[in-house]
């Protein structure tokens, strides 16, 4: 009894570790958050080129008509413990959820799922989707002074290109210089048709930051502590895992917005301690994946919720597929694995079964998502057994299979039910390497692992999946690659070079939908869930929803932003 | 003198000894080269800045290199800045150090005030129905897990009467005595409760066999109040044990408070230690490690000056 209550009471603890395992690589992830590209050769992104539908419901915005003023203290999961310039943070959610109060991005993805401008006066492509024109909004200044151009531009994204990991996100970008013509223009030029491209500028990438600072940062490093943008705070005072607060930028360019007069971030990486300081009222509002919170929230009525499910993550078991001399290299025991697991189990034992359980990469609002990939979602442990068997009578020798998880007890009570499962399926020895934090997401970028239990894939168009599954990013074991699985899949490749070229929404699903069946016959990963935020606020706390945000050519911004989890923080207004 | 000079040595041998070691863990964590380029987030991609980086924290250098390098950086105060945040180091410390310094202090301020007259009360009533219940409850608070302690005070101090902060905030007590001490008030608690407990149990054991003494047997014959005879005469012989608890604690307390700090998410040392090794923060973490281990050994060196006033013949006994 006392055993399942406290495997029950830690839910968050396994999301929570994993979201912070993945954090390293979630700079290149949140640089090309979203999905689909716009297009079209004279405005940026047309909404009628979207490349998947509409959303069909999004938290519609506050009926109230907001009141400025105000300090609200927002509880984060964990602090981003990076330097503050664009090129350098490892970008998780909390990351954008601080990097959104002093930083704009160049576009913001709209509610129909295309990328519109935002600090961009527009993004313009040529014809074949191989020069992209990108022109700085006019009078825009940085918080100190600096004026927002066209080099300001050329600054911050080359600094990308040499970025360890966001760099690997842009390896498809020849140059981007300032159009001599018009000190205003950035122009990128990419080696191959990339419709997509106006995505990877509404994340980390599209975040733009002061030369000014940049250049000071080059020369101080303490000075990265301090950022400086165009956004709608001004930084005021950070201390690491302590808290991060911005006050209101009055000559914010995009008026009315910000509401407040300052906004400040607690990181408090426990979930149930995130939960009792909002009702401590220690802070006003918090986002939190944590099952048995979400259930509490679901029923208690006594705060402001919004649940953000859209364009989420996906929990799973990431699979080194072709790690020379493991057995995880052949596709039987792959399959073996992901007839003998049984997510139902988990889902329930440590989430209280509020999670979807997922079928492949993509979530049901992703571009791509099927009900039924041909991945087994019930646990077929004869199947599994017949497969493992086969495996063996080719492959004479002990089957020994490494499961890798975090120190967190949560993740080794999963780990625990693989174990149990897939040496049931006939696997002779299942070994479970406890990896800290940090290792942990080296282990995963040198390649150093069989299986790893993971959460990653976010967002709305699959070319943000690009760099993690393309043969291109899959370096030998040894090297840091963000396709940690080293995936190398012609098929796969081809795919995703058609999906990055074209607009077609049509098309974009047949791609997508197939690179999720591929998935599945392959069996390259073994699913888990589908992540859900829930963002709680107290009563008088108001304006999460992302549909509050209307963007300079009026459509309103997607829910979660393209990034489950996070919200706009100009919009939020207190009401006493 | 000698008695001095002996433990001064002493703690500079320890003092060489941890700087020596924790400048050469760098190399020996796994993956280290990897760890730290992967730590910066940022380009690296050539050999030659790759190289840089390396260089810059001289994990190719030679062991006497090394050792050179980190002991100039530690007496000059050049500790860097973090790889997460580019906080300069001197400050993410000094600003952790300040938050378990004063948790320290108050615990073990709060703990003797507590278990001294206690102790006194219990040892003079030996065997009373007071000395029986404290017994069992000194024995309660320190069977009790701190954490259990945190989170039960917590559900009901912050949660259910919001009487103290769930968060608790290093507000200065100069900028405000009152919020100073309510942010304080439940970490001090959680961690004095078992420390309390521990030192009354000491006290009051070391007290009654002082209070057999006869010298003790002499004082009373000779008419002194009960109150004269526990502090003018008792207390003082009995101290030894006390004090060598609290000197330990106090390093303890200092770097080893990371339960508590973590359940009220004040950024100390300790947690920021155990932060800081989860997230490859090697520069913060030997610095750190460093500095506890002088405070730990600077307090006990005081600690065995101290012995020798309480008792002159430990002087005696070690130098002759």
């Amino acid at each position: 009894m006392t055993s399942s209550i406290r495997t029950r009471r830690r839910p968050g603890v396994l999301i929570g570790a994993v979201a912070i395992a993945f954090g390293l690589v979630a700079a290149a992830c949140g640089g090309d958050d979203g999905g689909s590209s716009s297009g079209g050769n004279e405005t940026t992104a047309a909404p009628a080129e979207t490349t998947a539908p509409a959303p069909a419901t999004q938290p519609p915005a506050d009926d109230d008509t907001p009141v400025p003023g105000g300090k609200i203290v927002f509880g984060l999961e964990a602090d981003t413990s990076s330097p503050w310039t664009p090129s350098a943070m490892v970008c998780a959610i909390s990351c954008h959820m601080v990097a959104r109060t002093v930083y704009d991005t160049l576009m913001i993805p709209g509610a129909d799922n295309v990328p519109h401008p935002y600090l961009a006066e527009s993004v313009t492509p040529n014809d074949d989707y191989t020069v992209w024109r990108i022109t700085a909004r006019s009078g825009v200044k940085f918080h100190d002074g600096t004026d927002f151009d066209g080099a300001a531009i050329v600054d911050n994204i080359s600094r990308h290109r040499s970025a360890l990991l966001t760099g690997t996100a842009l390896l498809d970008l020849v140059s981007i210089e300032l159009d001599p013509a018009d000190p205003m223009t950035a122009v990128a030029t990419t080696n191959k048709p990339w419709a997509t491209f106006p995505w990877y500028l509404t994340g980390q990438i599209g975040y733009m930051a002061s030369p000014t600072w940049l250049a000071a940062v080059d020369g101080d490093a303490a000075l990265a502590a301090k950022p400086v943008g165009t956004g709608p705070f001004v930084f005021d005072d950070y201390k690491p895992n302590e808290f991060y607060r911005g006050v209101k930028n009055a000559d914010y360019w995009n008026q009315p917005y910000p509401y407040l007069d300052e906004i400040e971030f607690i990181p408090i990486a426990d979930g149930l301690k995130r939960r009792d300081a909002l009702k401590a009222g220690d802070i006003d509002a918090l986002h939190i994946n944590n099952g048995e919170v979400i259930t509490e929230f679901r029923d208690s009525g006594e705060f402001n919720t919004i649940e953000v499910t859209k364009n989420g993550e996906t929990t799973y078991s990431l699979l080194h597929v072709t790690k020379e001399g493991s057995a995880v290299a052949d596709r039987r025991v792959r399959c073996a694995l992901a007839n003998a697991s049984d997510a139902a189990t988990t889902n329930e034992v440590v989430s209280f079964g509020v999670y979807q359980l997922a079928s492949g990469p993509f979530s049901p609002s992703q571009v791509g998502y099927l009900e039924d990939t041909g991945y087994p979602m019930v646990q077929d442990m004869a199947k599994a057994q017949e497969l493992i068997a086969e495996y063996k009578a080719e492959n004479p020798g002990e089957l020994k299979i490494a499961l890798a998880t975090t120190t967190d007890a949560t993740n080794l009570v999963i780990a625990n039910f693989q174990k149990d499962w897939w040496e049931e399926a006939g696997v002779d020895e299942v070994t479970i390497d406890q990896i800290d934090q940090a290792n942990y997401i080296v282990t995963a970028l040198l390649g150093n692992f069989e299986v790893f239990q993971w959460r990653n894939h976010g967002g709305v168009d699959l070319d943000q999946q690009y760099f993690w599954w393309h043969s291109s990013s899959a370096l030998p074991v040894g090297s840091l690659a963000l396709n940690f699985g080293r995936i190398k899949d012609a098929n796969l490749d081809a795919l995703l070079e058609e999906n990055r070229s074209t607009l077609d929404p049509a098309r974009k699903q047949e791609i997508a939908e197939e690179v999720n069946r591929l998935f599945a016959t392959e069996c390259y990963n073994l699913w888990g869930s589908y992540a859900i935020w829930l963002i709680a606020s107290k009563p008088d706390v108001k304006g999460f929803a992302a549909a509050n945000l209307v963007l300079p050519d009026g459509e309103v911004a997607l829910e979660g932003s393209g990034i489950a989890g996070t919200f706009y923080v100009s919009t939020i207004w207190k009401a006493s | 003198m000698r008695y001095f000079g002996q433990k001064l040595i002493q703690l500079l041998i320890v003092v060489f000894v941890v700087t020596f070691v924790v400048s050469l863990a760098l190399g020996a964590i796994p993956n280290a080269e990897e760890r730290i380029i992967a730590s910066t987030g940022q380009g690296a991609f050539t050999e030659e800045e790759r190289n840089a980086i390396l260089d810059e924290v001289h994990l190719r250098d030679s062991v006497v290199v090394q050792y050179g390098h980190f002991v100039k950086d530690l007496v000059t105060f050049d500790w860097g800045v973090t790889f997460g945040g580019n906080q300069p180091v001197r400050e993410s410390i000094w600003d952790g150090l300040q938050i378990s310094l004063r948790l320290m202090i108050y615990a073990q301020l709060v703990a003797l005030l507590v278990s001294i007259p206690l102790a006194l009360l219990a040892a003079y009533r030996n065997g009373g129905i007071f000395d029986r219940i404290s017994t069992t409850v000194s024995f309660g608070f320190i069977s009790v897990p701190n954490y259990v302690l945190a989170t039960v005070l917590g559900l009901f101090f912050t949660v259910q009467w919001k009487i103290f902060p769930a968060l608790s905030k290093n507000v200065s007590f100069f900028d405000s005595p009152f919020d100073h001490f309510k942010n304080f008030f439940l970490p001090t608690v959680v961690l004095a409760a078992p420390l309390a407990a521990t030192y009354m149990r000491l006290l009051r054991s070391d007290l009654i066999n002082t209070l057999q003494s006869d010298f003790i047997t002499t004082a009373r014959a000779k008419g002194l109040s009960t109150s004269r005879i526990l502090f003018g005469h008792a207390l003082r012989p009995s101290l030894f044990s006390l004090l060598t608890a609290a000197a330990v604690n106090v390093g303890a307390l200092v770097g080893g408070s990371v339960v508590v700090e973590t359940a009220f998410n004040m950024n100390g040392l300790g947690r920021k230690t155990v932060v800081g090794i989860f997230s490859s923060e090697f520069r913060l973490v030997q610095i750190t490690v460093v500095v506890l281990a002088l405070v730990y050994v600077f307090i006990n060196f005081l600690a065995d000056i101290l012995y020798g006033f309480l008792d002159p013949r430990v002087r005696g006994a070690r130098s002759v």
